[in-house]
Protein backbone atom coordinates (compact mmCIF):
# COMPACT_ATOMS: atom_id res chain seq x y z
CA UNK A 1 0.00 0.00 0.00
CA UNK A 2 2.83 2.34 1.05
CA UNK A 3 4.80 1.37 -2.11
CA UNK A 4 1.88 2.27 -4.37
CA UNK A 5 1.53 5.63 -2.60
CA UNK A 6 5.24 6.29 -2.99
CA UNK A 7 5.10 5.29 -6.66
CA UNK A 8 2.28 7.68 -7.43
CA UNK A 9 4.04 10.46 -5.52
CA UNK A 10 7.19 9.80 -7.53
CA UNK A 11 5.21 9.86 -10.75
CA UNK A 12 3.57 13.16 -9.89
CA UNK A 13 6.98 14.61 -8.95
CA UNK A 14 8.48 13.31 -12.18
CA UNK A 15 5.69 14.72 -14.25
CA UNK A 16 5.89 18.08 -12.47
CA UNK A 17 9.62 18.18 -13.10
CA UNK A 18 9.10 17.30 -16.78
CA UNK A 19 6.37 19.93 -17.11
CA UNK A 20 8.62 22.49 -15.48
CA UNK A 21 11.50 21.57 -17.77
CA UNK A 22 9.19 21.72 -20.80
CA UNK A 23 7.91 25.14 -19.72
CA UNK A 24 11.44 26.48 -19.24
CA UNK A 25 12.54 25.14 -22.63
CA UNK A 26 9.44 26.53 -24.32
CA UNK A 27 9.91 29.95 -22.71
CA UNK A 28 13.62 30.01 -23.61
CA UNK A 29 12.77 29.11 -27.17
CA UNK A 30 10.18 31.90 -27.31
CA UNK A 31 12.62 34.42 -25.82
CA UNK A 32 15.21 33.40 -28.44
CA UNK A 33 12.60 33.93 -31.17
CA UNK A 34 11.51 37.24 -29.61
CA UNK A 35 15.07 38.61 -29.55
CA UNK A 36 15.76 37.53 -33.12
CA UNK A 37 12.46 38.96 -34.28
CA UNK A 38 13.48 42.43 -33.15
CA UNK A 39 16.24 42.34 -35.78
CA UNK A 40 14.10 40.92 -38.55
CA UNK A 41 11.01 43.06 -37.83
CA UNK A 42 11.93 46.01 -40.12
CA UNK A 43 12.30 43.69 -43.10
CA UNK A 44 9.33 41.52 -42.08
CA UNK A 45 7.04 44.54 -42.31
CA UNK A 46 7.80 44.70 -46.02
CA UNK A 47 7.28 41.00 -46.73
CA UNK A 48 3.62 40.02 -46.45
CA UNK A 49 3.00 36.72 -44.69
CA UNK A 50 6.55 36.43 -43.38
CA UNK A 51 5.58 36.99 -39.75
CA UNK A 52 2.81 34.40 -39.95
CA UNK A 53 5.18 31.93 -41.58
CA UNK A 54 7.78 32.33 -38.82
CA UNK A 55 5.19 32.37 -36.03
CA UNK A 56 3.60 29.13 -37.27
CA UNK A 57 7.03 27.54 -37.37
CA UNK A 58 7.90 28.70 -33.85
CA UNK A 59 4.54 27.60 -32.40
CA UNK A 60 4.77 24.10 -33.89
CA UNK A 61 8.44 23.83 -32.90
CA UNK A 62 7.69 24.83 -29.28
CA UNK A 63 4.79 22.35 -29.17
CA UNK A 64 7.16 19.61 -30.31
CA UNK A 65 9.67 20.64 -27.64
CA UNK A 66 7.01 20.57 -24.91
CA UNK A 67 5.58 17.21 -26.01
CA UNK A 68 9.11 15.80 -26.35
CA UNK A 69 9.92 16.88 -22.81
CA UNK A 70 6.66 15.57 -21.38
CA UNK A 71 7.24 12.19 -23.00
CA UNK A 72 10.92 12.05 -22.01
CA UNK A 73 12.08 8.70 -20.73
CA UNK A 74 9.81 6.91 -23.21
CA UNK A 75 10.28 5.93 -26.83
CA UNK A 76 7.70 8.59 -27.76
CA UNK A 77 10.21 11.31 -26.91
CA UNK A 78 12.40 10.14 -29.78
CA UNK A 79 9.40 9.70 -32.06
CA UNK A 80 8.49 13.33 -31.45
CA UNK A 81 12.09 14.40 -31.95
CA UNK A 82 12.10 12.62 -35.32
CA UNK A 83 8.79 14.29 -36.16
CA UNK A 84 10.26 17.66 -35.17
CA UNK A 85 13.34 17.15 -37.38
CA UNK A 86 11.10 16.12 -40.30
CA UNK A 87 8.85 19.12 -39.66
CA UNK A 88 11.86 21.48 -39.76
CA UNK A 89 13.04 20.02 -43.08
CA UNK A 90 9.57 19.97 -44.62
CA UNK A 91 8.56 23.41 -43.42
CA UNK A 92 11.76 25.03 -44.64
CA UNK A 93 11.43 23.50 -48.09
CA UNK A 94 7.75 24.46 -48.26
CA UNK A 95 8.04 27.99 -46.91
CA UNK A 96 11.22 28.92 -48.76
CA UNK A 97 9.76 27.62 -52.00
CA UNK A 98 12.69 25.33 -52.68
CA UNK A 99 15.23 28.08 -51.96
CA UNK A 100 14.11 30.69 -54.45
CA UNK A 101 12.13 33.28 -52.59
CA UNK A 102 10.29 35.77 -54.75
CA UNK A 103 8.31 38.84 -53.86
CA UNK A 104 6.72 41.64 -55.81
CA UNK A 105 6.23 45.03 -54.23
CA UNK A 106 4.42 47.58 -56.35
CA UNK A 107 6.42 47.47 -59.57
CA UNK A 108 9.59 45.91 -58.21
CA UNK A 109 10.24 42.17 -58.15
CA UNK A 110 12.64 40.84 -55.57
CA UNK A 111 14.28 37.46 -55.77
CA UNK A 112 16.44 35.99 -53.03
CA UNK A 113 18.36 32.81 -53.71
CA UNK A 114 18.41 30.95 -50.42
CA UNK A 115 19.40 27.58 -51.87
CA UNK A 116 22.75 27.50 -50.10
CA UNK A 117 21.12 28.49 -46.83
CA UNK A 118 18.41 25.90 -47.38
CA UNK A 119 20.99 23.20 -48.22
CA UNK A 120 22.87 23.87 -44.98
CA UNK A 121 19.61 23.95 -43.02
CA UNK A 122 18.61 20.65 -44.65
CA UNK A 123 21.92 19.05 -43.67
CA UNK A 124 21.49 20.25 -40.11
CA UNK A 125 17.90 18.98 -40.13
CA UNK A 126 19.10 15.59 -41.36
CA UNK A 127 21.77 15.58 -38.68
CA UNK A 128 19.05 16.26 -36.11
CA UNK A 129 16.99 13.45 -37.60
CA UNK A 130 19.97 11.08 -37.45
CA UNK A 131 20.58 12.07 -33.84
CA UNK A 132 16.97 11.34 -32.90
CA UNK A 133 17.09 7.95 -34.65
CA UNK A 134 20.36 7.11 -32.88
CA UNK A 135 18.83 8.18 -29.56
CA UNK A 136 15.86 5.90 -30.21
CA UNK A 137 18.15 2.98 -31.10
CA UNK A 138 20.24 3.67 -27.99
CA UNK A 139 17.14 3.86 -25.83
CA UNK A 140 15.82 0.56 -27.15
CA UNK A 141 19.17 -1.21 -26.78
CA UNK A 142 19.63 0.08 -23.22
CA UNK A 143 16.09 -1.01 -22.37
CA UNK A 144 16.78 -4.47 -23.82
CA UNK A 145 20.00 -4.71 -21.77
CA UNK A 146 18.20 -3.82 -18.51
CA UNK A 147 15.38 -6.28 -19.28
CA UNK A 148 17.85 -9.14 -19.92
CA UNK A 149 19.84 -8.30 -16.73
CA UNK B 1 26.83 5.62 -27.54
CA UNK B 2 25.55 8.49 -25.42
CA UNK B 3 28.68 10.59 -25.83
CA UNK B 4 28.70 10.59 -29.66
CA UNK B 5 24.97 11.36 -29.65
CA UNK B 6 25.55 14.27 -27.28
CA UNK B 7 28.39 15.49 -29.51
CA UNK B 8 26.13 15.35 -32.56
CA UNK B 9 23.51 17.27 -30.59
CA UNK B 10 26.00 19.93 -29.52
CA UNK B 11 27.41 20.31 -33.01
CA UNK B 12 23.92 20.56 -34.51
CA UNK B 13 22.85 23.17 -31.95
CA UNK B 14 26.02 25.19 -32.52
CA UNK B 15 25.60 25.18 -36.30
CA UNK B 16 21.89 26.03 -36.04
CA UNK B 17 22.66 29.03 -33.85
CA UNK B 18 25.45 30.10 -36.20
CA UNK B 19 23.22 29.71 -39.27
CA UNK B 20 20.24 31.54 -37.76
CA UNK B 21 22.45 34.33 -36.39
CA UNK B 22 24.08 34.75 -39.80
CA UNK B 23 20.77 34.80 -41.63
CA UNK B 24 19.13 37.23 -39.22
CA UNK B 25 22.13 39.58 -39.20
CA UNK B 26 22.31 39.46 -43.01
CA UNK B 27 18.62 40.36 -43.29
CA UNK B 28 19.03 43.02 -40.60
CA UNK B 29 22.03 44.60 -42.30
CA UNK B 30 20.04 45.03 -45.52
CA UNK B 31 18.32 48.03 -43.99
CA UNK B 32 21.71 49.73 -43.71
CA UNK B 33 22.44 49.54 -47.41
CA UNK B 34 21.57 52.80 -49.14
CA UNK B 35 21.39 53.67 -52.80
CA UNK B 36 21.50 57.22 -54.07
CA UNK B 37 20.89 58.08 -57.68
CA UNK B 38 22.26 61.36 -58.97
CA UNK B 39 20.96 63.47 -61.81
CA UNK B 40 21.34 61.78 -65.19
CA UNK B 41 23.95 63.32 -67.50
CA UNK B 42 24.00 63.18 -71.28
CA UNK B 43 27.02 63.09 -73.56
CA UNK B 44 27.95 62.40 -77.15
CA UNK B 45 30.66 59.93 -78.14
CA UNK B 46 33.12 60.52 -80.95
CA UNK B 47 31.08 58.16 -83.16
CA UNK B 48 27.98 60.26 -82.44
CA UNK B 49 26.24 57.96 -80.07
CA UNK B 50 24.21 59.28 -77.21
CA UNK B 51 25.43 58.36 -73.73
CA UNK B 52 23.14 58.53 -70.76
CA UNK B 53 25.10 58.48 -67.50
CA UNK B 54 23.54 57.92 -64.13
CA UNK B 55 25.71 58.43 -61.05
CA UNK B 56 24.94 55.78 -58.43
CA UNK B 57 26.23 55.90 -54.90
CA UNK B 58 26.04 52.78 -52.71
CA UNK B 59 26.69 53.00 -48.99
CA UNK B 60 27.06 49.74 -47.13
CA UNK B 61 26.76 50.15 -43.40
CA UNK B 62 25.70 46.55 -42.88
CA UNK B 63 27.59 43.76 -41.16
CA UNK B 64 28.78 42.06 -44.34
CA UNK B 65 30.50 42.90 -47.58
CA UNK B 66 28.38 43.16 -50.68
CA UNK B 67 29.87 41.11 -53.51
CA UNK B 68 29.20 41.00 -57.21
CA UNK B 69 27.05 44.10 -57.32
CA UNK B 70 25.61 44.27 -60.80
CA UNK B 71 23.28 46.86 -62.22
CA UNK B 72 21.99 46.39 -65.73
CA UNK B 73 19.56 48.47 -67.69
CA UNK B 74 17.89 47.67 -70.95
CA UNK B 75 15.95 50.26 -72.90
CA UNK B 76 13.24 48.78 -75.09
CA UNK B 77 11.10 50.32 -77.75
CA UNK B 78 7.33 49.97 -77.65
CA UNK B 79 7.53 46.62 -79.44
CA UNK B 80 9.94 45.25 -76.90
CA UNK B 81 13.07 45.40 -79.07
CA UNK B 82 16.26 46.44 -77.38
CA UNK B 83 17.45 49.96 -78.08
CA UNK B 84 20.25 50.20 -75.57
CA UNK B 85 21.86 48.18 -72.86
CA UNK B 86 24.12 49.23 -70.04
CA UNK B 87 25.77 47.31 -67.26
CA UNK B 88 27.79 48.25 -64.21
CA UNK B 89 29.65 45.74 -62.11
CA UNK B 90 31.31 46.31 -58.75
CA UNK B 91 33.21 43.27 -57.47
CA UNK B 92 33.04 44.23 -53.81
CA UNK B 93 31.56 46.92 -51.58
CA UNK B 94 33.23 46.53 -48.23
CA UNK B 95 31.25 46.85 -45.02
CA UNK B 96 31.19 50.41 -43.74
CA UNK B 97 32.28 51.44 -47.21
CA UNK B 98 30.83 53.58 -49.92
CA UNK B 99 31.21 53.36 -53.68
CA UNK B 100 30.14 55.80 -56.35
CA UNK B 101 29.95 54.63 -59.93
CA UNK B 102 28.54 55.97 -63.15
CA UNK B 103 26.08 53.72 -64.87
CA UNK B 104 26.42 54.37 -68.60
CA UNK B 105 24.11 53.49 -71.40
CA UNK B 106 24.93 54.07 -75.02
CA UNK B 107 21.98 54.71 -77.27
CA UNK B 108 22.24 54.70 -81.02
CA UNK B 109 19.60 57.35 -81.68
CA UNK B 110 20.04 56.98 -85.43
CA UNK B 111 19.25 53.29 -85.26
CA UNK B 112 16.16 53.95 -83.16
CA UNK B 113 14.88 56.74 -85.38
CA UNK B 114 15.53 54.72 -88.51
CA UNK B 115 13.25 52.03 -87.16
CA UNK B 116 10.54 54.33 -85.88
CA UNK B 117 10.34 57.68 -87.57
CA UNK B 118 7.55 58.84 -85.32
CA UNK B 119 10.03 58.91 -82.42
CA UNK B 120 11.40 61.94 -84.28
CA UNK B 121 8.13 63.83 -84.33
CA UNK B 122 5.92 62.54 -81.52
CA UNK B 123 6.43 62.45 -77.81
CA UNK B 124 5.99 58.89 -76.65
CA UNK B 125 7.61 56.60 -74.12
CA UNK B 126 10.33 53.98 -73.95
CA UNK B 127 10.31 50.98 -71.66
CA UNK B 128 13.13 50.38 -69.24
CA UNK B 129 13.97 47.03 -67.70
CA UNK B 130 16.22 47.45 -64.68
CA UNK B 131 17.96 44.65 -62.78
CA UNK B 132 20.06 45.12 -59.67
CA UNK B 133 21.80 42.07 -58.24
CA UNK B 134 24.19 41.53 -55.37
CA UNK B 135 25.47 38.89 -53.02
CA UNK B 136 25.32 39.46 -49.28
CA UNK B 137 27.95 37.88 -47.09
CA UNK B 138 29.17 35.67 -49.95
CA UNK B 139 26.14 33.47 -49.45
CA UNK B 140 22.83 35.13 -50.20
CA UNK B 141 22.28 36.36 -53.77
CA UNK B 142 19.61 39.01 -53.99
CA UNK B 143 18.07 40.47 -57.11
CA UNK B 144 15.59 43.24 -57.70
CA UNK B 145 14.08 43.98 -61.08
CA UNK B 146 11.61 46.53 -62.31
CA UNK B 147 9.92 47.48 -65.53
CA UNK B 148 8.87 51.03 -66.05
CA UNK B 149 8.30 53.53 -68.81
CA UNK B 150 9.97 56.87 -69.23
CA UNK B 151 8.77 59.63 -71.50
CA UNK B 152 10.54 60.09 -74.77
CA UNK B 153 10.73 63.66 -75.98
CA UNK B 154 10.73 63.97 -79.75
CA UNK B 155 13.60 66.08 -81.13
CA UNK B 156 11.38 67.44 -83.90
CA UNK B 157 8.07 67.60 -82.09
CA UNK B 158 5.26 69.20 -84.06
CA UNK B 159 7.48 69.75 -87.09
CA UNK B 160 5.60 71.80 -89.62
CA UNK B 161 6.14 73.96 -92.66
CA UNK B 162 4.30 77.23 -93.04
CA UNK B 163 2.76 78.82 -96.08
CA UNK B 164 5.20 79.07 -99.05
CA UNK B 165 5.93 82.64 -100.02
CA UNK B 166 7.25 83.36 -103.50
CA UNK B 167 9.23 86.41 -104.50
CA UNK B 168 10.74 87.20 -107.87
CA UNK B 169 14.44 86.33 -108.01
CA UNK B 170 15.25 86.69 -111.72
CA UNK B 171 13.45 86.31 -114.99
CA UNK B 172 13.26 82.54 -114.78
CA UNK B 173 13.18 81.78 -111.06
CA UNK B 174 11.27 82.60 -107.92
CA UNK B 175 12.74 82.64 -104.47
CA UNK B 176 10.48 80.48 -102.29
CA UNK B 177 10.62 80.93 -98.55
CA UNK B 178 9.18 78.17 -96.36
CA UNK B 179 8.86 78.79 -92.62
CA UNK B 180 9.90 75.86 -90.42
CA UNK B 181 8.87 75.33 -86.84
CA UNK B 182 9.23 72.57 -84.29
CA UNK B 183 9.98 72.02 -80.62
CA UNK B 184 12.94 70.04 -79.43
CA UNK B 185 11.65 67.92 -76.56
CA UNK B 186 14.65 65.56 -76.64
CA UNK B 187 17.31 65.53 -73.94
CA UNK B 188 19.92 66.56 -76.52
CA UNK B 189 20.43 69.51 -78.82
CA UNK B 190 19.55 69.17 -82.46
CA UNK B 191 22.32 70.70 -84.54
CA UNK B 192 22.58 69.93 -88.23
CA UNK B 193 21.00 70.61 -91.56
CA UNK B 194 17.62 70.22 -93.16
CA UNK B 195 17.63 69.44 -96.86
CA UNK B 196 14.44 69.95 -98.80
CA UNK B 197 13.33 68.89 -102.20
CA UNK B 198 10.28 70.62 -103.64
CA UNK B 199 8.13 68.65 -106.06
CA UNK B 200 5.26 70.03 -108.07
CA UNK B 201 1.93 68.29 -108.60
CA UNK B 202 3.41 66.30 -111.51
CA UNK B 203 6.07 64.94 -109.21
CA UNK B 204 8.91 66.85 -110.83
CA UNK B 205 11.66 68.19 -108.60
CA UNK B 206 11.55 71.93 -109.01
CA UNK B 207 13.90 73.05 -106.28
CA UNK B 208 16.37 72.10 -103.60
CA UNK B 209 17.14 73.93 -100.42
CA UNK B 210 19.19 73.52 -97.35
CA UNK B 211 19.32 75.27 -94.02
CA UNK B 212 21.27 74.87 -90.84
CA UNK B 213 19.39 74.33 -87.62
CA UNK B 214 20.43 74.68 -84.05
CA UNK B 215 17.65 73.77 -81.65
CA UNK B 216 18.51 73.43 -77.99
CA UNK B 217 16.76 70.82 -75.94
CA UNK B 218 13.42 71.81 -74.45
CA UNK B 219 13.12 74.84 -76.63
CA UNK B 220 11.13 75.78 -79.73
CA UNK B 221 12.76 76.42 -83.07
CA UNK B 222 11.55 78.77 -85.76
CA UNK B 223 13.40 79.27 -89.01
CA UNK B 224 12.90 79.21 -92.73
CA UNK B 225 14.10 77.49 -95.85
CA UNK B 226 15.01 79.16 -99.08
CA UNK B 227 14.55 77.51 -102.46
CA UNK B 228 14.96 78.83 -105.98
CA UNK B 229 12.29 77.39 -108.20
CA UNK B 230 11.67 77.82 -111.92
CA UNK B 231 8.58 79.93 -112.60
CA UNK B 232 7.32 77.47 -115.19
CA UNK B 233 7.49 74.49 -112.83
CA UNK B 234 5.42 75.95 -110.00
CA UNK B 235 2.02 74.43 -109.40
CA UNK B 236 -0.57 75.26 -106.77
CA UNK B 237 -0.02 72.01 -104.93
CA UNK B 238 2.83 69.61 -104.53
CA UNK B 239 5.00 68.14 -101.84
CA UNK B 240 8.19 68.72 -99.93
CA UNK B 241 10.61 65.90 -99.22
CA UNK B 242 12.60 66.70 -96.15
CA UNK B 243 15.85 65.11 -95.00
CA UNK B 244 17.43 65.76 -91.61
CA UNK B 245 21.15 65.42 -91.15
CA UNK B 246 22.55 65.74 -87.66
CA UNK B 247 25.42 64.00 -85.91
CA UNK B 248 22.88 61.94 -83.96
CA UNK B 249 20.40 60.97 -86.62
CA UNK B 250 19.72 61.03 -90.34
CA UNK B 251 16.52 59.97 -91.97
CA UNK B 252 17.00 57.70 -94.98
CA UNK B 253 13.34 57.92 -95.85
CA UNK B 254 12.28 61.53 -96.41
CA UNK B 255 9.52 63.18 -94.47
CA UNK B 256 6.86 64.14 -96.98
CA UNK B 257 4.74 67.22 -96.38
CA UNK B 258 2.15 68.32 -98.91
CA UNK B 259 1.48 71.91 -99.72
CA UNK B 260 -1.28 73.76 -101.50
Amino acid sequence: MADTKNDSKKRVRNFTFKALKATVKGVLCYVFYFVLWMFVAPIAEIIPGFQMMVETFVIVYIIFIIIGELTSGTIFQYCFNVARALFVIGYLIFSLNGGIFGLTLENISFMVDLRLFLAIAMLLGLLGLAKSVLQAVNYMSEKAEYTSI
Amino acid sequence: MRVPIRMIGLATTFFWIFLIAFFVSAVYSLKDVHFDFGDPQTNLTSDNKFILSLPVSITNKGFYNIDSFNMSTEVLDREGLSIARGSTFIPIIAKNGSVTVTHNMTIDINDLLERYQDYLFNDTEVKIHEIVGMKIGDMIPLQASANFSVPWGAPLYNFSLGEVEYAAYNLTHFRAVVPISFENHAPFDVVGTIQTRMNNSAGEVIGNGQTNIEAYHNSPYNGYLELYVPITGITESGRFEIYFQTPLFNNEKPLVIRYG
